[in-house]
């Protein structure tokens, strides 16, 4: 459904992605791992064209491209093909938790306030938000914020989301909120790629796991059988330091 | 000593309204005009250089080093004096106009172009993700944000306007300085007639300033209407409960 091939990128002289392969089927759940500086949130952001590549092809159901010849307004449509969730939220400060969501309903969709204002309140219900939903930004706790953040990407019933780190910017307590949300989103059977450190969150919900190292993809394949019996010695070792964190 | 006091003291309430008449018919409308044109063109000259439109930002960037980099009061004197030699002719009031107006532009699109700037990039990038486009995201997202942030420094400068028409009396323009120079110098009494026009111009800060906090009160977006209806409730309550004690 969404995915690149031979993806490159560099900044200046730091070359972040050397040739990444990915591809995220309908219905399926992906959780790319790796340690800080990998190029994970790059990646992302490359397929959300916040960044823009340097080469490679990229593919969204019937459209298959050479990425640096995507026009403006094919990055637009593309664009309300997917969600992206930020790590720091990015809710708009001038808008209420409601009003977020009801953006980009109202103004790059053109749907009629009353029928975004239903679809809106039924986004924050699915995050249990309702109650909050006249509430500013800075009025909220990270993960409401987070979940609101999640409510605003799914308003448009986008075919893929994009999580990065989503519970990274969380204190400890508050990643199980946004945790839930994406579970139960993933047995709705929602298409997702979730850049993410939490292991046992991986383990559960990804159909499929992605190992980073240094801008390539040095393993991948079921979440079961990278996270417990990895092939390649890079990713045992960073499987072991994260574990050795997680007990500390 | 107390006919003195009494001659300084009829002095200055004979002069008081033809001061207030003057900085009511020419300080007020002068500063207002001239912020007002002036942020106009600042807007301008600040979304230029953050759009990034080439050549218009260079010429912004030159505008702003020229006329921060001159005094005010020369900028005057060339419009008013020096535009002459070229046949461009303004009488006193325009030329003032004119002169306070660029040159808050370029003080005002400086601020104007930072605040727009301290929006987070997060704020655009999320507006693009659920389908904005750039003028969307400037209009509906980055724009009443960046306002907020502005506001308390262009409301310095509309202070710092306010005084700075007095600059205007070196260009013949009647403004309450020239009023008040003018009847020191009939009573002999500058120190009182300056210290009464001083009062003035403190009397418009006051204001200003009273109503720059009322504005920034209302630009705030934190409080949901139950908090704030609550929070009035609780101020009512206690000043309910003042009443009664007082009573
Ligand atoms: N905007 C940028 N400008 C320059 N270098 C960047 C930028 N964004 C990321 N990088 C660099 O790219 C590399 C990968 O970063 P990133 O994709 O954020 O990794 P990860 O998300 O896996 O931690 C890092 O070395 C980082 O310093
Ligand atoms: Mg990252």
């Amino acid at each position: 459904m969404l995915g690149v091939k031979n993806l490159h990128k560099s900044f200046g002289s730091n070359q972040v992605l050397k040739g990444i392969d990915f591809n995220v089927d309908e219905g399926e759940v992906i959780a790319i791992i790796g340690s800080s500086g990998s190029g994970k949130t790059t990646l992302l952001r490359c397929m959300a064209f916040l960044e823009q590549a340097d080469d490679g092809i990229y593919t969204f159901d019937d459209l298959s491209k050479d990425i640096r010849t995507i026009s403006r307004k094919e990055i637009k449509e593309l664009r309300m093909k997917m969600g992206f969730v930020f790590q720091s939220f990015n809710l708009f400060r001038n808008k209420t938790a409601l009003q977020n969501v009801m953006e980009g309903l109202i103004v790059a969709r053109k749907m009629d306030r009353e029928q975004a204002r239903q679809i809106s309140m039924a986004m924050l219900e699915k995050v249990g938000m309702t109650d909050r939903a006249n509430y500013y930004p800075d009025q909220l706790s990270g993960g409401q914020q987070q979940r609101v953040a999640i409510a605003r990407a799914l308003a448009a019933s986008p075919e893929v989301i994009l999580f990065d780190e989503p519970t990274s910017a969380l204190d400890p307590e508050l990643t199980g909120e946004v945790l839930d949300v994406m579970v139960k989103l993933a047995e709705e059977g929602t298409t997702m790629v979730i850049v993410t450190h939490e292991m046992e969150f991986a383990r559960n919900v990804a159909d499929r796991v992605i190992f980073m190292e240094n801008g390539v993809v040095v393993e991948e394949g079921p979440a079961q059988e990278i996270l417990s019996n990895p092939k390649e010695e890079a990713t045992r070792r960073f499987l072991r330091r994260i574990l050795r964190n997680e007990e500390e | 000593m107390s006919d003195r006091f009494f001659r300084i003291v009829r002095i200055l309430i004979e002069s008081f309204p033809k001061l207030l008449v003057q900085c009511l018919k020419i300080t007020v409308p002068l500063t207002l005009l001239s912020f007002f044109f002036g942020l106009i063109l600042a807007l301008i000259l600040a979304l230029v250089q953050v759009a990034e439109i080439k050549g218009l930002k260079q010429f912004a960037r030159f505008y702003v080093w020229i006329f921060r980099g001159t005094p005010l009061m020369l900028q005057l004197f060339i419009i008013f004096y020096g535009l002459p030699s070229f046949g461009i002719y303004f009488k006193g009031f325009p030329a003032a106009v004119i002169a306070f107006s660029l040159n808050l532009a370029a003080y005002n699109s400086e601020i104007i172009r930072s605040a727009i700037q301290a929006v987070p990039i997060g704020q655009t990038e999320a507006g693009y993700m659920i389908g904005l486009n750039y003028f969307q995201v400037m209009t509906r997202i980055v724009l009443p944000q960046a306002a907020r942030i502005a506001f308390p420094p262009l409301f310095s400068s509309l202070i710092g306007m306010t005084k700075d028409t007095s600059l205007a009396s070196s260009i013949t323009v009647i403004e309450m300085m020239s009023v008040a120079k003018r009847i020191a110098a009939v009573y002999y009494e500058p120190f009182w007639m300056y210290m009464e026009t001083g009062f003035i111009y403190l009397m418009i800060c006051t204001v200003l300033t009273r109503l720059q906090s009322d504005f920034e009160r209302k630009l705030e977006w934190k409080q949901p209407v139950e908090v704030k209806e609550a929070m009035d409730r609780v101020e009512a309550d206690n000043l309910a409960h003042k009443f009664r004690w007082k009573g």
